[in-house]
């Protein structure tokens, strides 16, 4: 299992290096604004910052599971591995927790930060207790349910409409995630929608030709 | 204890509608070479994917070492080596890099033999896969599946590519294996020297059907190719069965028949030819009857 993660890593590890540089210089970057600008400036920067960040997250989470899912169709990966002593159930999983992998390198850090900014600064509004932890599990939920979206479109991307139907899925994320706001609400809708999505996954993966 | 390492039951695979396997039925012993002839397209590599559990049947059942091919685990895996046609390599991978990951991936590995093999088809083990010419990536495939010590092994096609002296090597290498370690090996190929030079038995399959399965030396003794001399012209019809082929040319009549008997030789007498005189058939020759449209079974 611990080789079938090393590949994985060592195939994808641009996305390794793009999660820890992406995390390195959010964090600067909200350190700099935090120390210079005061709390009135303060969410002007946080929306012109989050949104351009959110969206190179968002797509490239999903780009990272439908590389995965897509190199092994056309380099047919798994047709060599298979027919070794590996399981098609010890693929996916090795792909699965690559895939969390990253999420964890590019949020746990942020997380750590956030939980630091908000110890060192007051916030512009009122604190309540768990906020940050809340906020961490949805968006750590979200990056999740995108991951398995792109797993989903690189195993299908000969085809536009799978392409198409992922990006409205993603899309859909962020306005949902507005309307609900975080709590347990959309933690459940992401955590039924991840469970779909990899059971749908682990079904094509396992019944599909190699 | 079933001592078939291979089993297929009434396999049947249609493609988009087409019929590639219709009703396989196929039995490979412990030990024995089986080798498995057919044109292109005619299923074999199909037979092979299955039998891994690479593609799914449309219909029928499968076995490889006693374990259903749909549910072949991790530790059955790796008791096969497998040669695929074409060389299914991680092409942009370096070579090193491509035996790490399946010596890391495999039960056992058995490095002496391995490096042997290594030295023996002068393999780089810092070019990519993408960088080697087709022999060096079968030669590459092929070290890959022996180094694991398998108890099956299967392979698809696996010289092509290769050079004479290659071909030759990995032969004696086979037959070496086979005698020393008893090992199973289904062999696809469509050089049939080859085949005839280590295989026990034999499969033809044509028009997705096995229409031969039986062991190479009783094929030779159940298919006859015959020239006979009639006084006048050669009759249209000899009311035999199983003939393989037919060819009139005057007098002459130039007839292959499966499961020549007694019975057979009386019906032909029957007819008063002039001589009858046997040609003799190499495996090649028998191939190309057998899959010639609408050939008779010669299962055994």
């Amino acid at each position: 299992m611990f080789a079938l993660i090393k590949r994985e890593i060592q195939d994808h590890i641009v996305y390794f290096i793009g999660a820890a540089v992406f995390s390195a210089v959010f964090i600067i970057i909200s350190f700099s604004l935090i120390s210079r600008y005061d709390h009135k400036e303060l969410p002007v920067f946080s929306i012109g910052l989050g949104v351009p960040a959110a969206t190179i997250v968002i797509f490239g989470i999903c780009a990272m599971g439908a590389t995965q899912m897509y190199l092994d169709r056309t380099r047919k990966i798994s047709a060599l591995l298979s027919t070794l002593a590996v399981s098609r159930n010890q693929i996916l999983l090795a792909r699965i927790i690559t895939g969390i992998l990253v999420i964890l390198i590019l949020f746990v850090p942020l997380t750590i930060t956030a939980g630091i900014l908000v110890r060192l600064f007051s916030p512009p509004i009122p604190m309540f207790t768990g906020m940050v932890f809340e906020i961490s599990v949805t968006v750590y939920l979200m990056a999740f349910a995108i991951y398995c979206i792109g797993l989903q479109t690189g195993w299908n991307s000969s085809a536009l409409t799978p392409s198409l139907g992922a990006l409205f899925l993603t899309c859909i994320f962020i306005p949902l995630v507005l309307i609900k706001g975080f709590g347990v609400h959309i933690v459940v809708i992401l955590v039924l929608f991840i469970a779909a999505s990899l059971i749908r996954t682990w079904h094509t993966f396992m019944k599909t030709s190699l | 204890m079933d001592e078939n390492v291979i089993k297929v039951e009434n396999l049947v695979k249609y493609f988009d509608g087409r019929c590639v396997l219709d009703g396989i039925n196929l039995n490979v012993p412990r030990g024995c070479i089986y080798g498995l002839l057919g044109r292109n397209g005619s299923g074999k590599t199909t037979i092979i994917r299955i039998l891994l559990g690479l593609e799914p049947p449309t219909r029928g059942r499968t076995f490889l070492l006693e374990a259903k091919s749909t549910e072949l685990s991790a530790k059955l895996h790796g008791r096969i080596g497998y040669v695929a046609e074409g060389h299914n390599l991680i092409q942009n991978y370096k070579v090193g890099r491509l035996i790490k990951l399946c010596k890391d991936l495999s039960l056992q590995w058995n490095d002496e033999f391995f490096n042997h093999l290594i030295e023996t088809f002068r393999l780089p083990a810092d070019r990519r896969v993408k960088e080697l010419s087709i022999g060096m990536r079968a030669q590459l495939n092929l070290a890959l599946a022996m180094a694991i010590d398998p108890e099956l092994l299967i392979f698809d096609d696996p010289t092509l590519g290769l050079d004479t002296v290659a071909r030759r090597q990995f032969l004696e290498l086979a037959i070496e294996l086979i005698q020393q370690q008893g090992r199973t090996i289904l062999f696809c190929s469509h050089i049939l020297g080859d085949v005839e030079r280590i295989a026990d038995k034999i499969g033809i399959l044509a028009a997705g059907k096995l229409v031969v399965d039986c062991p190479l030396e009783e094929l030779k003794e159940r298919v006859k190719k015959l020239r006979v001399i009639f006084p006048e012209a050669a009759p249209a019809n000899l009311h035999l069965t199983e003939i393989i082929n037919q060819q009139n040319q005057g007098r002459e009549m130039v007839i292959t028949v499966a499961n020549w008997n007694k019975q057979k030789q009386t019906a032909l007498e029957i007819f008063k030819p002039s001589s009858c005189t046997e040609i003799p058939m190499s495996l090649e020759d028998m191939f190309i009857e057998c899959t010639k449209p609408n050939p008779e079974y010669i299962e055994s």
